[in-house]
């Protein structure tokens, strides 16, 4: 019973684990082969990526998307922070209302929000009608729910109240026991907000590009605007773009299990 | 004038419902006294109100002379140890204890200094560099307590200090509190619901109920002379009986008022009638007993009336359950309440 029970899991693990590699492992030899006319590829080459990496528009398109995603999710975090601070602290039946407002993001589409965005902001004087601004402001709004439930959970865990009470009765602040020791015991929490609000904004295409428009290249408008000239060399770029994903995602593990080990060599 | 004064605390949370109703109450220096009472007596919210956690609607507190109703919280020199540790668990032992000290911008060399004195006193050493998530329950409260005495607060709060804490270790706490409170001499104010705990911990005790004191004296006092059926009811297991039930068991007699207490150990339980003349004696039936270690516990009945009545536990004093017992009491232990 229980070495089927085991064949079950990995079976279905097998299955998933297919599901997920098998579309990228055919786009990688896609793009490492020059010709696939019949069932197995042919003529290996690196020259795409060869290609790609010498045009120096894709590096800046990069890193233009690393840098657009992670803007909004600095602003957004800290935003968020200051407001579970205050709801915490000092007015908890704002909670609901906040909770509300930072749900409404969850109902409106990209395309909507973009088109929203776009048609009140674009002619007003000044830094307002700026694209990159709007850009900016719309993944904020993009990014607002997960970040909020995200944070809102992992503070939910800790007795802020009776450990910002205690630091109190000990000569400090709120704001300075809020920012000592309750954001300290939230890292973890924090930065997995962080990283899952990051992938969808790098992953982002229809919002960049209604709203900064095709001039301003990110990773997704680089490679929609070169899927038109060669197949191998946009999957090439999606095979970047899954490394550069794996790549910061493995960096934010690598942070999180030096706090989970370093919790239980304490532990230990 | 007393160390700590209280002066018409009143508070309440919707206007409506008065948590503190005038309270009146006056602590001395270097005093343990221990404010006991069922949840919800108001016990804990006076505690924060002194520390400056709770806002009161009206009232004056005044600390070593000075009045301190409105004073910051950080500014009441007042050291707190709360029910949940409330520990910084992103930092070790001697940090958690350094830390009102470097927001205080005490110099290096004598933060090191105290901090390694507390620890001491606590009986932490060895323990500097752990974590809270690495310590046990005791270990932790004892680290609050150190952290809340390296500070020389005028007043030290423990607000249910021990009550997550299993009985064994309790014990320690109870003893280890006691003592450092000597040792530094300190005005502690411990609360708790634990009526035992309030009398093996206390100087004095003030018992609260429905945000008013009930009750304050020495431990003894109050366990030998409650004034009103809570106290009896709440600091022991008092039999609280009509005038009527008493005529009962007494029915030469006349009792006025209109609630007696006895304590169950002041019945003397005897298998042959009792001669001495100090006792008023009835006989009573044994419908039950329990033990508890070193007392047994009967619940005997007289008329229709049940009570109960602890002695001793020793094998030649055992009775049956169904037997006859003859009861005595001497008549300056029925007390009467002002109830």
């Amino acid at each position: 019973m229980k070495i089927k029970t085991h064949f079950g899991d990995a079976l279905i693990l097998f299955l998933v684990a297919a599901f997920l590699v098998v579309p990228l492992v055919l786009t990688f030899f896609y793009s490492v082969f020059t010709e696939w006319m019949d069932i197995l590829p042919t003529g290996f080459t690196l020259n795409f990526y060869v290609e790609i990496f010498s045009d120096g528009a894709f590096i800046n398109s990069l890193l233009r998307s690393i840098i657009i995603s992670i803007i909004p999710v600095v602003i957004c975090t800290i935003s968020i922070l200051l407001v579970l601070y205050v709801i915490t602290l000092y007015v908890p039946r704002l909670e609901k209302y906040v909770e509300i407002l930072c749900n409404i993001p969850y109902a409106i589409q990209g395309v909507i929000l973009a088109a929203g965005v776009i048609s009140l902001y674009s002619g007003k004087p000044g830094f307002l009608s700026n694209r990159i601004f709007l850009l900016v402001g719309s993944y904020c709004i993009i990014v607002l729910p997960y970040i909020f439930r995200g944070l809102k959970n992992t503070i939910g865990a800790l007795n802020v109240r009776c450990v910002i009470e205690a630091a109190q009765v000990l000569g400090c602040s709120k704001l300075h026991a809020f920012f000592t020791i309750v954001i300290p015991q939230m890292k973890r929490g924090i930065i997995s907000t962080m990283m899952l609000a990051f992938t969808m904004l790098f992953a982002d295409f229809v919002v960049v590009n209604m709203i900064a428009g095709s001039a301003f290249r990110t990773a997704g408008i680089y490679l929609y605007q070169t899927m038109s000239k060669s197949g191998q060399i946009s999957s090439a770029i999606i095979v970047i773009l899954f490394i550069t994903t794996l790549i910061i995602s493995t960096l934010t593990l690598m942070i999180q299990n030096k706090a989970v080990k370093s919790t239980k060599r304490r532990e230990a | 004038m007393a160390y700590i004064e209280f002066r018409g605390i009143c508070k309440s949370y919707d206007g409506i419902n008065q948590v503190l109703k005038n309270i009146d109450l006056d602590i001395e220096k270097g005093e343990l006294v221990t404010l006991l009472g069922p949840s919800g007596c108001g016990k804990s919210t006076l505690l924060r109100s002194l520390a400056g956690l709770e806002d009161i609607n009206s009232g004056q507190i005044i600390l070593d002379g000075e009045d301190i109703t409105h004073t910051p919280v950080q500014k009441r020199g007042i050291g707190m140890v709360f029910q949940q540790y409330s520990l910084f668990q992103n930092m070790n032992v001697e940090d958690n204890i350094a830390f009102g000290l470097k927001i205080a911008k005490m110099d290096k060399a004598q933060i090191e200094q105290k901090v390694k004195a507390a620890i001491e006193m606590v009986d932490l050493a060895g323990k500097e560099k752990s974590y809270p998530s690495q310590l046990s329950g005791g270990q932790q409260q004892r680290v609050a307590i150190a952290r809340a005495i390296v500070m020389e607060p005028k007043v030290l709060l423990l607000d249910e200090p021990l009550s997550a804490i299993d009985a064994k270790l309790r014990r320690e706490l109870q003893e280890k509190i006691k003592k450092v409170q000597k040792e530094l001499k300190i005005t502690t104010i411990f609360v708790t619901h634990d009526q035992d705990e309030a009398m093996i911990m206390s100087d004095r005790i003030h018992l609260m109920n429905q945000g008013i004191i009930e009750q304050s004296g020495q431990p003894v006092q109050l366990y030998t002379h409650p004034v009103s059926k809570f106290s009896a009811e709440f600091i022991g297991h008092y039999n609280i009986l009509t005038p009527e039930q008493l005529t009962n068991f007494f029915p030469e007699k006349r009792f006025p008022g209109n609630f007696y207490a006895i304590r169950p150990e002041t019945f003397l339980l005897s298998s042959e009638p009792i001669q001495d003349p100090e006792f008023m004696t009835f006989e009573a039936e044994v419908m039950d007993f329990i033990s508890r270690g070193n007392v047994l516990r009967y619940t005997l009945k007289c008329k229709n009336v049940t009570f109960t009545s602890e002695v001793l536990f020793r094998s030649f004093a055992l009775f049956d359950v169904g037997s006859v017992v003859h009861v005595g009491i001497e008549e300056h232990n029925l007390l009467m309440l002002n109830d």
